[in-house]
């Protein structure tokens, strides 16, 4: 039942530059976007190529099997695109009137933000954790249990 | 005698008891007639012509004629209906036998027999409610932890024991060292305050540690009966078929396996373990006591029987009030498990107003019982205070009596109050026990009441394993009763593996049971479901239901990611099958825009998404697991003409291939059916191609008509 992975297609950049898809019979698409169907769980995997319309034109299951210079182009849009910094270290999260705020070390730097309810910490399965902060950004911790002992006993209050 | 009915009801529709009889030749009826002669009649079998029985609500009516006239009439409860179904095809037997015209009917009389002690057997199972020992049965649940459970005795009695030897060191430490230093008769060793001082420090620590262990054992052992309780009941919950789920609040239900759970766990760790400790020490100190001084010992422990009995006799008020208890709060769960899901309509009728008073009432019933429940108990606990009171005064008047006459020291006196003080200090949570028991024992009662139900949908033994089916489904004279209301009344009907069949029919004709049926959610009352040829009675139901895909009115999604919905049948699927079931279903492109994709949260917490896009999701579960017979239960009955387009396309990408019954009432979307069946009153009233039924212009003509009507109205 699956769809099998499109063979020679070709990414490109063009002047302005936007991406460009040449896809299998040779059609050439301007502008496309890039996005994962499992940003969470299967991040590297599973790419959708959309058009400007956002309308699906095929999907590469593994962009390592692209050629390069074609699998760097997509991995640099997807990477311009990507926003879910990983949860690093909990340093405080602090109880507001309506929500809590946490002050948190990502992969991306230290950072603090905004949650609404304890229904915005998500549990994923096999111990990953998404937080949806209200300007709904995600924060990923992709292995509560690999957490440092201080963090995890602060995240107990709330999850 | 051949056969018997009890009857329950007289004419007049009073509780009156009657007995019907029927013997070779004739038949009798006996009738409890209040304070007078009971009635007795009697006809010949051969006077009779026909034994009628009727339905009406509730109840049933049973007419005998003979001569064209009506010679008796009878009502009973439709709890006796298969009974008086039973009776009454002995009577045509019997009568038959008579004239002579079935030579085969005693061998068919004995299946009868049969079938109705299985129907007596049955119904005395599910009456029978084991006898109320609801606390003594959790036992039996802690038994794969006895070796804990013996530490935690070993722990117990330690503890207790140590708490027994301060009091002990006190009596030495004022008879051997204060007097002697206060009245400075002798001359006494500073060396041995410090000994003592040491010693009641040691045995404080030595209490500390065991307590700490014994605690945490206790614990320990109650988390593990609870949660195996819990689990055992969900589990129980799972095997129970629809039928018990649509009788049952799910707000009732889920109080009983969370805190009905919790009540018990609280039970067994603190106040069941507190008791059997108080029980401990006071054999400890009794016979610590009448090992010193009888006299003393006696006049100490006297006031304990009358606390004994004054707890008997408030256990039997508490027991009432905590049952009524619990069974208010639960039912303030059902009215907040009704009412927040369903607020769209409370607040699209403008119903808060009505809402907030049957919450008020649901909370002043809980406020009502609580209060009652607390009139008694509240009398209760101070009045055990005056009673220690009372008997540690006793203590010290005859101890002080002692002392003067020389019999005891002043140390032992000091070791009697503080053994018997720190006694009646526990008296007074020893007296709670009495309401925790009451409430313990409720609890455990209600989560028993749920393990004890049999699964209506019995699990076979020896079941066939059908594995693929190529999925033939023949209905064969299948009747289906719910109560006394025949829903179902005799329907044959065969469909080919492959083919696609539409149920069409107005609401409450029978549609929606028939599917349950092919499903065994409900058991046939009569007559057989059979697939690729096996009796559905007879296969293994989750081996057959393997081969089923399901897609609802109303498509469930459980609180998860999307890709955890679509797999959901079918947890093992690859990513790739996910996404192919998904493109299949029309669902794949909606999915993109959701901000996380296929990782999206949906279900009751999550992401909301529109009746079609639920649809569409349940369609791609139902694809995932490739059933050879497919459901369709009004599945585009909830959305609108667009969307119900999308969901059309992607249905039909289902349907391939697959024997399906579909329920609808847009007729449209049944453009696709091999063959429609009309449905009307519990029977097949036509069958046949969309052309043929208008041709003939019966009941789906003018369904048909109407339809038109109503769309160019």
């Amino acid at each position: 039942m699956s769809t099998p992975q499109p063979q020679n297609i070709e990414f490109a950049k063009d002047d302005q530059g936007r991406l460009v898809l040449m896809d299998q019979d040779g059609v050439r698409h301007v502008n496309v976007r890039p996005a994962k169907l499992f940003p969470l769980t299967e991040k590297d995997h599973w790419i959708s190529i959309q058009s400007e319309g956002a309308r699906e034109i095929l999907c590469i299951e593994d962009p390592q099997s692209l050629q390069e210079p074609s699998r760097s182009l997509l991995l640099n849009a997807l990477a311009r695109r990507d926003f879910v910094p990983i949860i690093q270290v909990i340093h405080r999260i602090v109880r507001l009137a309506d929500g809590h705020e946490w002050h948190v070390t990502t992969d991306r730097g230290n950072t603090s933000f905004e949650v609404e309810t304890d229904e915005s910490i998500q549990p994923l399965g096999r111990g990953r954790l998404v937080i949806v902060d209200r300007r709904n950004t995600r924060y990923l911790i992709p292995n509560v249990a690999s957490l440092d002992r201080v963090s995890k006993r602060k995240l107990e209050h709330y999850y | 005698m051949v056969a018997r009915l009890m009857t329950d009801l007289d004419a007049g529709l009073h509780f009156r008891h009657g007995l019907i009889v029927l013997t070779n030749t004739r038949l009798l009826n006996f009738e409890a007639a209040g304070t007078g002669q009971p009635s007795f009649l009697a006809w010949r079998l051969g006077d009779l012509q026909e034994f009628k029985l009727e339905e009406m609500g509730a109840t049933i009516a049973l007419q005998l004629m003979g001569n064209d006239t009506l010679l008796g009439q009878w009502r009973v409860t439709s709890g006796s209906l298969r009974q008086a179904e039973a009776f009454i095809a002995r009577f045509r037997e019997q009568r038959r036998i008579l004239s002579g015209e079935d030579t085969g009917a005693v061998a068919r009389d004995n299946e009868i027999e049969e079938d109705e002690e299985e129907v007596f057997a049955a119904e005395d199972a599910e009456g029978y409610i084991p006898p109320g020992k609801p606390l003594l049965r959790l036992i039996s649940f802690a038994r794969p932890w006895y070796r804990l459970l013996f530490l935690g005795l070993v722990l117990t009695m330690a503890s207790t024991g140590a708490q027994m030897i301060a009091p002990w060191l006190t009596m030495s430490l004022v008879d051997d060292v204060l007097i002697p230093l206060q009245s400075q008769t002798e001359r006494v060793h500073v060396h041995k305050v410090y000994v003592f001082i040491s010693e009641l420090a040691l045995a404080a620590v030595l209490t500390w540690a065991l307590n700490w262990g014994k605690t945490f054992v206790v614990a320990r052992i109650a988390e593990h009966v609870t949660s195996r309780m819990r689990r055992e009941t969900f589990e129980h919950l799972q095997r129970l078929s629809l039928t018990y789920f649509n009788r049952k609040r799910t707000g009732d239900l889920i109080s009983r396996i969370g805190s009905d759970t919790e009540h018990l766990s609280l039970f067994i760790s603190v106040n069941f373990i507190d008791f059997f400790c108080d029980v401990l020490q006071f054999i400890f100190t009794a016979v610590i006591l009448f090992s010193i001084n009888p006299l003393l010992a006696v006049a100490a422990l006297g006031p304990v029987p009358i606390v004994a009995w004054l707890v008997q006799r408030v256990r039997e008020h508490l027991r009432g009030g905590f049952a009524a208890a619990s069974r208010a709060g639960s039912q303030l769960t059902s009215v907040l498990a009704d009412t927040i899901p369903g607020v769209r309509v409370v607040k699209a009728f403008a119903q808060e107003k009505r809402e907030i008073e049957r919450f008020r009432v649901a909370d002043k019933h809980i406020f009502d019982t609580n209060d009652r429940v607390n009139k008694t108990w509240s009398f209760f606990t101070p009045m055990i205070k005056l009673l220690t009171d009372l008997g540690l005064l006793i203590v010290w008047a005859v101890g002080a009596w002692s002392v003067a006459h020389d019999s005891i020291t002043v140390g032992v006196l000091t070791g009697f109050v503080l053994y018997i003080s720190s006694f009646y200090e526990r008296m007074d949570s020893m007296s709670r026990f009495t309401a925790s028991m009451q409430r313990a024992a409720a609890s455990a009662h209600r989560v028993f009441d749920v393990l004890d139900v049999k699964p209506d949908v019995p699990m076979q033994r020896n079941a066939v394993k059908v594995g693929r089916l190529r999925g033939e489904i023949e209905f064969r004279d299948v009747k289906f009763r719910y109560g006394s209301r025949e829903i179902i009344r005799g329907i044959s009907l065969k469909i080919a593996p492959g083919e696609m069949v539409g149920f069409v029919g107005p609401s409450g004709a029978g549609k929606t049971t028939l599917v349950n049926l092919a499903c065994r959610f409900f058991e046939v009352s009569e007559g057989a479901v059979l697939v690729d040829g096996f009796n559905l009675s007879d296969v293994d139901v989750m081996d057959y239901r393997r081969n089923l895909g399901l897609v609802l009115q109303e498509p469930y999604l459980f609180y998860g990611t999307i890709a955890e919905n679509i797999s959901y049948g079918k947890p093992e699927a690859t990513r790739a099958e996910i996404v192919a079931a998904a493109r299949a279903a029309r669902a794949h492109d909606f999915i993109l825009r959701l901000p996380d994709a296929y990782d999206s949260m949906v279900g009751e917490r999550g992401q909301q998404l529109s009746g079609g896009e639920r649809q569409r999701i349940s369609i791609a579960r139902a694809l995932l697991v490739d059933p050879a017979i497919l459901i369709l239960d009004e599945a585009t009955s909830s959305v609108d003409t667009e969307t119900e387009r999308e969901i059309q396309a992607a249905l039909d990408h289902l349907v391939k291939g697959r024997t399906t019954i579909a329920i609808a009432h847009r007729l449209g979307t049944l453009r696709k059916a091999n063959r429609l069946v009309v449905i009307e009153e519990g029977l097949i009233k036509e069958i046949g191609s969309h052309e043929q039924l208008l041709e003939h212009s019966g009941t789906y003509a003018r369904l048909h008509q109407a339809m038109l009507e109503v769309a160019h109205a």
